[in-house]
């Protein structure tokens, strides 16, 4: 069976490299088949690759340990639904499900187009066919993963902190993310390579960025979830090396997603497109070496290993052939239009592009600072959460404060009517709010601006909804709720933005609540209590649990009062792994809207009775739960936006 | 180059300058150096009371924890040379002998390093196990 994965592998890296090379050999020869052929080869590794993928999970179900990476992902003990998920959980599974997703991507895209975009798609093919290459090149000569080894008892499973709903999903959402964004991007190098510079690119990728968009994004939320609810240490961004690489393609894609709508309207910033576009791959190619090349240390790190260097050949490769590519047709990349006034859409469509740029590069920067040092000064120096605080607060407040005006400053030149119209309410309730939260802004002025900057987003954004819906109502009669619906099915685009710039709007305000984090360490006897925030715990011993043969728990109890009421029992616990050395804390979180009271049991005498002492870490996090939120809104809107238009139906 | 232009350069300008300076101004106030024992012990007298990051393996045996949970004694070696470390705060559960860290805090003339943070890195995170078990499986 594994010979047959292994097998699958290496016929695909065949086909790919004859679907890199055919389609521009069926362009230059003039010949349709050779392209039909390409295009048929895409599916041909897609059915390759479902098999080898299929086989490694099958691998992993029946405990085929000889498999050496079933073998050091898992064991008998564990459940079916992480057995599945360790499938990803390693080096070499992460690449074979990459390629899939790759492959399953690549076939969409020639059954969308098959009647479409015929000049475009030899090169997407070509593309996308490259990309493929690397990874099955990379599975059949560096990390193989049907590689077998004499088959053990037992294996080493799956890591206990990954054997989490949140890590289940975190890496797939992820990849979903890093993968799409080739389809964009291969889809520009098609239109450089033709020489078909309109919107044609940017109108049939249009879905296919959101959606990569969503997904990287997601992942990143649920990474912060994962480590919010796993790691136990109160927070759910570190500014990890590994964070930031997921973090930097986020931000360009977002420029991308807004820059190509000035594009799509006004037929400018075409080089910026392209350029955008191209950084997106390339950060996307860049996060996966830095990931897979031990270069930076980081709390994701693959270890060690070679294949990282595969990947900056790669990235290497493709920043020069773009650069070359986008210089050569600088010509045919004029704007159609120019900048009118200062106070436009575009401008602040363009300004908000270079805070995004600013802030990935800033973030970059400050992630590869200890090897730029090392490698300039000899010495290195590193930069930790401090700086990208520093840095990246007031450039997102600043942002937040675009996501107001952009949706809705008037194209070519804002009259001081639209201003008026659509800002003077906003910036007064704003004004009046900033006001009356000066008692919690002091002290903290970066936080106050933010609670009064998205006062203002959310009016802007609410005034339009209902500004529009009354007119409708007014022109066609309908009821309000029914005005507002029809508004929102006939401009899915907009409004799916403006639900998506709520959702982001909440999402400041969950980040936002870091600033008026409360913690507190203490060592209590039985019995004995300690306040924080608006809360008083009392500690009532320990108690020792065996649930699964495989798992041993030591569970503190602890009464929670607040206003004199004991209001929930909170049980923060300790897990003990047979198969790992260390115990892993599992915290106990109550969540609310208005703060989460997060109780760590940090430590205890071993061996313990059931009344010794304990050490507590208490969190106090105020807002959090706005970011789980704000992230469930952004879904939301993101689903409007991509909802397929009735009138392209007809 | 006409008027119009010119506005949007100036506020290109201002903005790549604004995210130039939080740049500039972030890493002088918030770098520190990354040094290994070694390297902290061959800087002499110029590494006492600023603030560095130093990583090293914690030396076998060499744990003292406060029954308190909270405070913890140790040394980290770089395999030549080792210090004495004192930490207090949490003490994470990856904390065990010979696991690589990352300690953060001041260097003090008694030879003491006083660390307010304790980091565990766990280079094989994503393979559990891996390093900590006796290899178990040979290849054919």
């Amino acid at each position: 069976m594994n010979e047959i994965g292994e097998l699958c592998i290496l016929l695909s890296l065949g086909i790919s490299i004859y679907s890199f090379i055919v389609p521009i050999l069926g362009v230059k020869k003039k010949k349709g088949e050779l392209i039909a052929s390409a295009e048929n080869s895409i599916f041909t590794i897609l059915g390759l690759i479902s098999i080898s993928s299929f086989i490694l999970i099958y691998a992993f179900l029946i405990r085929d340990f000889s498999v050496e990476y079933v073998s050091s992902y898992s064991n008998r003990d564990l459940s079916t639904f992480y057995t599945i998920s360790a499938f990803w959980a390693g080096q070499k599974g992460s690449l074979l499900f990459w390629t899939w997703l790759l492959s399953i991507f690549g076939a969409v895209v020639v059954i969308q187009n098959r009647k479409k975009n015929r000049e475009l798609m030899p090169y997407v093919l070509s593309t996308i066919s490259l990309t493929l290459c690397l990874f099955l090149a990379l599975m059949v000569f560096v990390a193989r993963p049907f590689g077998l080894i004499y088959p053990p008892e037992d294996g080493h499973g799956l890591n206990p902190m990954l054997q989490n709903p949140g890590m289940v999903f975190h890496p797939p959402t992820l990849y979903i993310g890093y993968v799409g964004f080739t389809i964009p991007f291969a889809f520009a190098m098609a239109s450089l390579l033709t020489g078909q510079l309109g919107d044609v690119w940017i109108k049939t990728t249009r879905r296919w960025t959101i959606f990569s968009w969503f997904f990287l994004g997601m992942g990143n939320l649920l990474g912060a979830w994962w480590a919010y609810r796993v790691l136990g240490w109160g927070g759910y961004w570190a500014w990890d090396p590994v964070e930031n690489a997921s973090f930097m393609p986020w931000l360009t894609g977002t420029a991308y997603l807004h820059s190509v709508m000035i594009q799509e309207r006004r037929g400018m910033l075409k080089v910026w497109n392209m350029v955008l576009i191209v950084m997106t791959f390339c950060l996307t190619i860049f996060g996966t070496f830095l990931t897979r090349s031990g270069i930076v240390q980081s709390v994701h790190s693959f270890g060690e290993s070679t294949v990282g260097y595969y990947f900056l050949a790669f990235l290497i490769v493709t920043i020069i052939f773009s650069s070359y590519l986008i210089i050569s047709k600088l010509s045919l990349l004029k704007s159609n239009n120019e900048l009118d006034s200062i106070v436009s859409r575009e401008s602040s469509f363009l300004f908000n592009n270079l805070i995004l740029v600013g802030a990935a590069f800033a973030t970059f920067w400050g992630t590869m600072f200890p090897v730029i040092s090392e490698t300039i000064r000899g010495e290195k120096i590193t930069v930790g959460p401090p700086f990208f605080n520093q840095v990246n607060i007031p450039i997102g407040l600043a942002l937040l404060l675009l996501a107001g005006i952009c949706p809705l400053i008037s194209w070519k030149r804002a009259s001081i009517n639209n201003l008026k119209r659509n800002f003077l309410t906003p910036f007064l309730v704003s004004i009046i709010c900033g006001i009356a939260l000066i008692p919690i802004g002091i002290g903290h002025i970066f936080a106050w601006f933010s609670f009064t900057i998205s006062i203002f987003v959310l009016t802007t954004i609410l005034m339009e909804f209902h500004r529009s819906a009354k007119t409708r109502r007014e022109t066609t009669g309908e009821g309000f709720v029914k005005a507002l619906i029809t508004l929102f099915r006939k401009n899915k685009r907009r409004y799916g933005g403006y639900i998506i710039h709520i959702g982001v709007v909440l999402m400041y305000i969950g980040i936002t609540g870091t600033s008026y984090n409360i913690e507190k360490e203490a060592t209590l006897k039985n019995g004995e209590s300690m306040s924080i925030g608006n809360y008083k715990l009392i500690y009532r011993g320990l108690n020792y649990k065996e649930p699964v043969p495989t798992k041993a728990e030591v569970i503190a109890t602890m009464d929670v009062e607040k206003n004199g009421k004991i209001i929930v029992t909170a049980l923060p616990k300790k897990d003990f792994y047979k198969t790992s050395e260390e115990p892993i804390s599992r915290v106990y979180n109550l969540s609310g809207l208005k703060e989460d009271l997060y109780i760590i049991l940090a430590g205890f005498p071993i061996p313990f009775q059931k009344d010794s002492p304990a050490t507590f870490k208490i969190h106090v996090n105020p807002l959090v739960k706005w970011l789980w939120i704000g992230g469930i809104v952004l879904g939301i809107g993101t689903f409007i936006a991509m909802l397929p238009d009735w009138k392209e139906k007809k | 180059m006409n008027k119009k232009q010119l506005k949007f350069i100036i506020g290109s300008v201002v903005i790549v300058a604004a995210i130039g300076y939080l740049v500039i101004t972030g890493i002088s106030k918030t770098s520190v150096y990354y040094l290994t024992v070694d390297e902290l012990l061959s800087r002499g007298d110029s590494v006492f009371g600023e603030g560095v990051r130093v990583e090293g393996k914690v030396l076998d045996g060499s744990i003292k924890k406060d029954p308190s949970g909270l405070k913890v004694d140790f040394r980290i070696t770089d395999g030549k040379k080792d210090i004495a470390v004192h930490y207090e705060g949490i003490i994470p559960d990856l904390f065990v002998d010979g696991r690589d860290v990352v300690v953060e805090g001041k260097y003090r003339r008694e030879g003491i390093f006083t660390a307010h943070t304790l980091l565990t890195s766990c280079p094989s995170k994503y393979e559990s196990a891996g390093k900590d078990h006796p290899q178990e499986v040979k290849k054919i």
